[in-house]
């Protein structure tokens, strides 16, 4: 039964194919501005209160794997890619639903388990279209301004973020079978994960609440850690492919359950 | 077995009960009318039938299959055909690619026989279609796949006159073959054309359950006579006519006997015009099933 995973495959492409084209555009952009901003790295490091730096993400911005690693995927990984995958999945069983479209996938021999599995599975689309683009701009703005980046690392960053953003997902396709009309449950996924993405940040300025950002997904995934000091938090990976699974496994219980 | 058995099924949202104690059974090898006014509950029968929707009390049987049991019912729809009221195709895709969808799901090795009686665009996408284009490709993959049962809701809506006679006349041939179609429409004379019972449902609650010639001569025909002058009532009417309305030298009334009756005993008069159509829905329950008209529910 693969009817609904070729199905929504082919509904991700274009928007996986146009989010990764404006990603990639980003970044280069980022890499236009990172050797003028390379000699202001070194001084603003210098001059700016360590906490700050610490809610930035910022390490050894002056360096490329700092600057990548502290400035580029934060941003562009963790927030933007994370709030689109949140987005999408939000949207995958309350569209239908609303639109009826589900009344008739449902009249099939299918499972309400397997419209929630299959449709997740189509998340592979986004997932290795947002890699392939992000590791090839990475690969070319690097060799263009000269550096270089450990093939290792690199390979890390990439593959530990897969289940970072797994979880945003798992938050939104919670959304989506809770809620019934498709701009809730897209808006809820997508401020769920922007709150969780500040909280982690805003969490490490005071060592008392430092505590509060154990329980947002960014905390386990550490792009800075990897590219600069080649720390692969494997544990880390694993709480959070075990809370996508739970997140999915809830979608499924809450799913089955309802009416639509 | 029954194709279908319903027994004691009941949805209620709040306070309101959309289906309020339904039993009945759809045997095999018929078609079975779902007659109801918009919003009477029709589509909230077939929804908990489909497993779509949860029964607060009461529950179904489709091919012996439990509604209460996911496993059972998800298998039991392989032999199912489905065509709903409101049609939920994805609107990106061509009617190919669609038809291609459904049937990677459930098959269709009726698919081109199917496609000869009706004709969708294949090659457009499905978001350029009209009404009665949706509801064609909506037949083809209700039927492709050879089901035992069909449920079908609104099946003729949107289809141009041709096309439903086609419908009705496909239906027939399915049914001497042998398979059960559960018909849901409110509209009175396309059930009475094509089916052999009829249940009809009314504010949730199943009002009458029968044969379809049992409702055909208690529902009698609508006629209007336009006399060339006013008339004599007492020598005009007759026993088989009721609700008698004169107005100057137009008389308007039901007409529960013999077409051929009628016809004679009309020839009689001097007449300017007549018009005999197929009551009202409205009217037959307000003639048979009590007299306050059914209001808008769910």
């Amino acid at each position: 039964m693969t009817a609904i995973l070729r199905n929504e495959s082919g509904k991700l492409l274009r928007g996986s194919l146009t989010l990764t084209g404006l990603l990639v555009m980003l970044s280069a952009f980022f890499f236009v501005v990172f050797p003028t901003i390379q000699d202001e790295a070194a001084l603003f490091e210098a001059v700016y209160p360590e906490y700050l730096l610490l809610l930035l993400g910022v390490e050894e911005l002056h360096t490329i794997e700092g600057f990548i690693g502290g400035y580029l995927f934060p941003f562009i990984w963790v927030l933007l890619a994370g709030i689109y995958f949140a987005y999408v999945s939000a949207g995958m069983i309350s569209r239908d639903s609303r639109t009826r479209r589900l009344d008739l996938t449902l009249a099939g021999p299918v499972s309400r388990e397997s419209v929630v599995l299959e449709k997740v599975g189509a998340l592979w689309v986004p997932l290795v279209a947002l890699n392939l683009g992000l590791a090839a701009v990475l690969l070319a703005g690097v060799a263009v301004l000269g550096e270089s980046l450990d093939a290792v690392a690199l390979g890390m960053v990439h593959l530990l973020g897969v289940p970072y953003l797994l979880v945003c997902a798992g938050i939104g396709i919670v959304c989506s079978v809770i809620f019934d009309r498709v701009e809730t449950a897209q808006a809820t996924a997508l401020v769920i994960v922007f709150f969780l993405w500040l909280v982690d940040g805003l969490s490490q300025l005071n060592p008392d609440f430092e505590w509060v950002g154990d329980l947002t997904p960014s905390r386990y995934y550490d792009p800075s850690a990897i590219l600069v000091h080649e720390e692969y938090a494997l544990v880390d990976a694993g709480i959070l492919l075990a809370t996508f699974l739970v997140l999915v496994g809830l979608a499924v219980l809450i799913f089955v359950r309802r009416d639509i | 077995m029954s194709a279908i058995r319903i027994t004691d099924l009941t949805k209620r949202y709040g306070e309101i009960a959309a289906n309020d104690g339904i039993s009945f059974a759809v045997g095999r090898g018929e078609i079975f009318g779902y007659l109801g006014p918009n919003g009477a509950g029709k589509t909230t029968t077939i929804r908990l039938l489909l497993g779509l929707i949860k029964p607060t009390s009461g529950t179904a049987k489709l091919l012996g299959a439990d509604i209460r049991d996911r496993r059972a019912l998800t298998a039991a729809k392989a032999d199912l055909g489905y065509l709903p009221d409101t049609l939920g195709f994805e609107e990106r895709l061509t009617g190919r690619e669609a038809l291609d969808y459904f049937s990677r799901m459930r098959g269709d090795e009726r698919r081109d026989e199917l496609l000869e009686l009706f004709d969708p665009p294949l090659e457009q996408r499905i978001e350029t279609y009209s009404a009665g284009n949706q509801r064609m490709l909506g037949i083809v993959q209700a039927f492709m796949h050879d089901p035992t049962v069909a449920i079908l809701d609104e099946p003729t809506a949107g289809l141009d006159p041709l096309k439903q006679d086609r419908m009705h006349a496909f239906l027939e041939a399915e049914r001497d073959a042998g398979k059960t179609i559960f018909f849901s429409s409110h509209v009175l004379s396309e059930v009475q054309r094509v089916c052999d019972r009829v249940g009809i449902i009314r504010e949730g609650k199943l009002v009458a359950l029968e044969d379809i010639n049992d409702l055909l001569e208690r529902g009698g025909k609508e006629v209007r006579v336009q006399l060339t002058e006013s008339v004599d009532e007492r020598a005009f009417v007759t026993e088989q006519m009721i609700d008698v309305e004169t107005v100057d030298s137009t008389v308007r009334f039901t007409y529960t006997g013999e077409a051929a009756a009628l016809l004679d005993h009309l020839v009689r008069f001097e007449i300017d015009d007549v018009d005999i159509g197929d009551p009202q829905l409205d009217d037959i329950f307000k003639h048979y099933y009590g007299d306050e008209t059914p209001s808008e529910g769910r």
